[in-house]
């Protein structure tokens, strides 16, 4: 029963388990250079290590039953841990949404979207139809609404919206009919545009330094953005070099090492590096797509591609931020950017997806 | 997950799949677009605002140069002094930067926001917004660099005035440009900006120019909250030019000890009649430009400058060249050269009457006593005012006003100091313009205008400048202050041009002029009681300046000012070599209190010269330094190596 046979090696895709090593490692060049300490790095490492471990193991194990089995109560502990950070929870950055456990910072709101990405999957691949009824849109809703009531009370606007795209992804996926699709895109735009006038004055700050650069206070609410374009921009083709950045190392860019840490990069390595970063993301998504399409099974394809719209929103927000197309948010950048629950979480849909990957052909 | 090999049921999701994967290329493509656009298109616009980002420019102040007294005694000079700035770049919370500020360091609100609101000031620039901090400051402020990146400690020369109070109105004072004086071509077009030192009263404003030298820059790589991480290059500061001054700090001492020592108040002049070299130059009261030296914007240092500023005694106001008296009968040397020299009266004919007095219009208007029918030696010496007056009626007011102007009465003499004021020489025309009510000149004005009385208001420097030309024989020179200016890296050394104005008059006239005025310090004429030293043959002329009507009750407040103008050596075979004039405020009567100053003064010029002190007071006084040294010899300069 147990086969570690030839033929289960040659199986597993190489260069989907490669890339986002490649990837992190590419970050901790990044982290290592623009960090206050040697500390993040090595954490950092430490991370990747466990994502491997995490990947390898779920990679040997058939995914069907996760998503069966072990999905709702993956889903319903995550749910837990997010009551607990409310309670007794570590605040970063303005943002309480760490738990300190021996030593490390775990962040289960980053987990909490491979279990939404997992539940939602679930409930999408026991549907026989071809498209979404107001039913299902419901419950799938349902499905996301614990986590976003929670995430959102930790202040955390970034990781909300995220829960936003992910169900977004599904209702895709799963055959939203074209009238709700014209519907919800108009929804997102009117409620962009209604939202606007509520939000807090730092948060329109942020999208009016996007819109009008110019008329924004470089000290104000507009400095990071501005500090990120001229980090980026200053890195022209061949960037300053490994190390030799200045709007990083003297701190010109607030916390590089987390959400700006594409702006170091942007600034030592030049566009070079860049797009040496863009081509390995897509070639990590391609691989990813290409296993949701081999796959056999709704379920796994519906999965895989959860992780891919997840992924995909991420390096669109955070790159959009750092080249200020987009308002900063707080979003990370996937395997890159320092948080070791964020890779772990990346690495868990790394996992699944190679374990679809090697039960495309078994029944 | 049931029978076949088939997908499941509805398992038709492909096709969304293939949007999703051409959607991810679209947001790939338009992110790799946009890098290249920073990165390629816009690279050096953003590499030049990094570099300013991280690069930063120190200025280091040049330090003025010295202002030196005519035996190279340094009067001013620098001393370091630790000083709190703010730099505007490096604020990130305005608030809570000025209530620090104002809270721990006592610094005064409203001035920091001046300072903050100024839109000409360039943000990289630092406030200066304590000078002198204490050893408290000097303390916190590297305790809260962490917090407070933006407050600094810096060391800047700061300006000493060596001897407090005096020569406080030659000297000047320093303090910020303000934004008015930036609007000024001659500051706007000479690289001067917002927050620059400069001078603002005395030498220190007009060589303003020579003393300030070029500051110097330190070029540091700074992280992002301001801190300097390393140098790149530094541009020395070069330093003003020192001035020497024609000032004597000895006989500026014993001028200014003249009034001190009496508690009075008034102006004296001290020059070299030949060259219109000032020795010294007094106006009591006086201050202390330290005061404002020290001052920029601390609570405490402002009051003490509001002290000055609102003194009703006015101590910042220069009498001696802003102060306008009625010159009494000093005046009556500028009659005398002027009728002589139209031939009203002559050597062989200057007899006149002195009647007591005289009748003008149904008024009479008296003299001091009865002189009989005196000649001009004799009116001069003893001060006649009938003499004059009809002397007065033979000139008329025409010729008179003709005269005095062209001795520089009524205008400014050029003296190298801010601020000198013209005064008035009364005439038909100016009666015309000041009294509508009655416009027409009498005879009454006339008399008036013959002894320095009535409308007349001149400044003491005027007097010395007109009277001094007299009696060197037609030879009217500026009187100034400036010497020379030493030579730097970036100019070369720099002299006075002297520059006088020539007019002719007769050595008759001018040796009876001479003669009138020796006989009123030694034929026992007006000040024959005063005790002037034989030896110095100095000559003068008493005036007694009327406040008001004499027939008014008056206390000390309203007594007449009271002058006294000397030369020394007079009626010898030698030009005068040093002029004095003097008024003391409410003095009463010329001899009794400005003749005795002038007395010390002269003495202690003749003491140095000598090289003795020849009155019993002047034993103190430094008789070894000599008053007329070539310029620049022997001045003390700065050691350049150790």
């Amino acid at each position: 029963m147990v086969d570690l046979s030839q033929r289960r090696f040659k199986d597993v895709d190489w260069l989907l388990l490669l890339a986002p090593i490649a990837l992190t490692a590419f970050g901790c060049v990044a982290i290592s250079t623009s960090a206050p300490d040697s500390g993040y790095v090595k954490k950092q490492i430490v991370s990747l290590g466990i994502g491997l471990a995490i990947a390898v193991v779920i990679m040997f194990t058939d995914y069907r039953k996760i998503v069966l089995n072990i999905a709702p109560f993956f889903y319903a502990g995550i749910l837990v841990l997010l009551v607990l950070v409310l309670v007794v929870g570590t605040q970063i950055n303005g943002n309480k949404a760490w738990l300190r456990i021996a030593g490390f910072s775990l962040q289960p709101s980053e987990f909490a979207k491979a279990a939404t990405i997992l539940m939602l999957a679930r409930y999408l691949s026991q549907l026989r139809q071809a498209s979404l009824t107001i039913k299902d849109m419901l419950i799938m809703g349902a499905i996301v609404l614990p986590p976003v009531i929670l995430v959102y009370a930790e202040h955390d606007t970034g990781t909300t919206l995220t829960f936003g795209a992910i169900l977004a992804t599904f209702f895709f996926l799963g055959g939203m009919r074209k009238i709700f699709l014209a519907a919800g895109a108009v929804a997102v735009v009117v409620g962009l545009i209604g939202v606007y006038p509520h939000l807090k004055k730092y948060q329109q700050e942020r999208i009016n330094v996007i819109i009008h650069p110019e008329e924004a206070d470089p000290r104000g609410f507009g400095y990071q953005t501005i500090q990120s374009v001229i980090a980026v921009g200053s890195g022209g083709v061949m960037g300053k070099g490994i190390g030799h950045g200045t709007q990083g190392k003297l701190g010109f860019l607030p916390f590089a090492w987390t959400d700006f840490i594409a702006a170091v990069v942007a600034e030592e390595t030049g566009l070079i590096g860049i797009l040496l970063m863009l081509v390995l993301y897509l070639m990590f998504i391609w691989r990813l797509i290409a296993v949701a399409k081999s796959s056999r099974e709704r379920a796994g394809s519906l999965m895989v591609m959860g992780f891919v719209g997840l992924i995909t929103f991420h390096i669109l927000c955070n790159l959009g931020m750092v080249v200020a197309i987009m308002p900063i948010m707080g979003i990370p950048l996937p395997l890159m950017s320092y948080g070791g629950t964020a890779v772990m979480s990346v690495f868990i849909g790394v996992g699944l997806a190679l374990s679809v990957r090697m039960k495309r052909f078994v029944n | 997950m049931s029978s076949t090999n088939a997908k499941d049921d509805a398992f038709n999701i492909e096709l969304r799949v293939y949007v999703i994967q051409y959607l991810v290329l679209v947001v790939f493509i338009a992110l790799g677009i946009r890098f290249y656009v920073l990165q390629v298109a816009r690279h050096e616009d953003y590499q030049a605002r990094a570099e300013n980002n991280r690069i930063r420019e120190i200025p280091i102040p040049a330090p003025r140069g010295q202002i030196l007294d005519r035996n190279g005694n340094v009067l001013v000079d620098n001393t370091p002094a630790f000083n709190v700035v703010v730099t505007p770049e490096d604020i990130t919370n305005r608030e809570d930067t000025i209530n620090t500020l104002v809270q721990n360091l006592d610094v005064d609100r409203g001035e920091i926001l001046v300072e903050l609101n100024d839109p000409l000031r360039p943000k990289s620039q630092p406030i200066l917004v304590k000078q002198n901090a204490s050893v408290a400051d000097l303390q916190w402020v590297p305790a809260h660099e962490l917090e407070h990146p933006e407050i600094r400690i810096e060391e800047q020369p700061q300006r000493v005035y060596k001897y407090g109070k005096l020569a406080a109105h030659l000297l000047g004072y320093i303090g910020q440009v303000n934004p008015k004086q930036l609007e000024l071509p001659r500051f706007k077009d000479d690289g001067y900006k917002s927050g620059d030192i400069i001078g603002q009263g005395g030498i220190e404003a007009v060589y303003d120019k020579m003393l300030r030298g070029k500051d110097g820059m330190r070029r540091v790589i700074v992280d992002s909250r301001g801190r300097p991480i390393a140098d790149l290059e530094t541009i020395e500061p070069i330093r003003g030019q020192d001035i020497t001054t024609t000032l004597d700090l000895d006989i500026q001492k014993v001028a200014e000890d003249q009034f001190y020592s009496k508690k009075e108040t008034g102006a004296a002049v001290v020059v070299n009649p030949q060259d219109g070299e000032i020795l010294a130059m007094v106006s009591v009261p006086s201050f202390d430009p330290n005061v404002f030296a020290r001052n920029v914007v601390s609570t405490e240092s402002r009051k003490e400058v509001a002290a000055i500023v609102n003194d009703p005694s006015h101590p910042m106001y220069n009498k001696a060249i802003q102060g306008t008296y009625p010159t009494g009968s000093t005046w009556k040397i500028m009659m005398a050269t002027a009728a002589l020299e139209e031939g009203v009266i002559t050597t062989r004919n200057s007899r006149i009457v002195c009647g007591g007095g005289i009748s003008v219009g149904n008024r009479f208007v008296h003299c001091g006593s009865n002189h009989g029918a005196p000649d001009i030696h004799a009116a001069i010496v003893h001060s006649c005012d009938g003499y004059f007056y009809r002397l007065g009626l033979k000139m008329g007011v025409d010729m008179i006003h003709d005269w005095v102007t062209r001795f520089g009465m009524g205008q400014k003499t050029g003296v190298d100091l801010p601020g000198e004021l013209r005064g008035i020489i009364p005439s038909r025309d100016w009666k015309k313009r000041v009294n509508p009510r009655d416009p027409v000149w009498k005879d009454f004005d006339t008399v008036l205008a013959s002894i320095g009385q009535g409308s007349v208001a001149v400044t003491p420097i005027q007097l010395i400048r007109a009277e001094a030309g007299i009696v060197i024989g037609g030879e009217f020179h500026t009187p100034h202050l400036f010497k020379e200016a030493s030579a730097t890296q970036l100019k070369p050394v720099e002299y006075y041009d002297n520059k006088p104005t020539e007019l002719k008059l007769s050595d008759v006239t001018v040796g009876i002029v001479d003669y009138g005025m020796w006989g009123v310090v030694n034929e026992g004429g007006t000040a024959g009681g005063v005790g002037f030293p034989r030896e110095m043959n100095a000559g003068g002329k008493t005036g007694t300046a009327q406040v008001i009507a004499k027939e008014k009750v008056r206390g000390k407040e309203h007594k007449d000012h009271s002058w006294f103008i000397s030369f020394a050596p007079m009626h010898t075979n030698q030009k005068p070599e040093i002029g004095v004039v003097c008024i003391t405020e409410n003095g009463g009567w010329g001899a009794s209190a400005s003749a005795p100053k002038v007395k010390f003064i002269e003495a202690a010029y003749f003491s140095k010269k000598l090289g003795h002190p020849i009155l019993p007071e002047l034993v103190a006084l430094n008789t070894q330094s000599k008053t007329d040294s070539r310029p620049g010899a022997d001045r003390k300069r700065r050691p350049v190596t150790q």
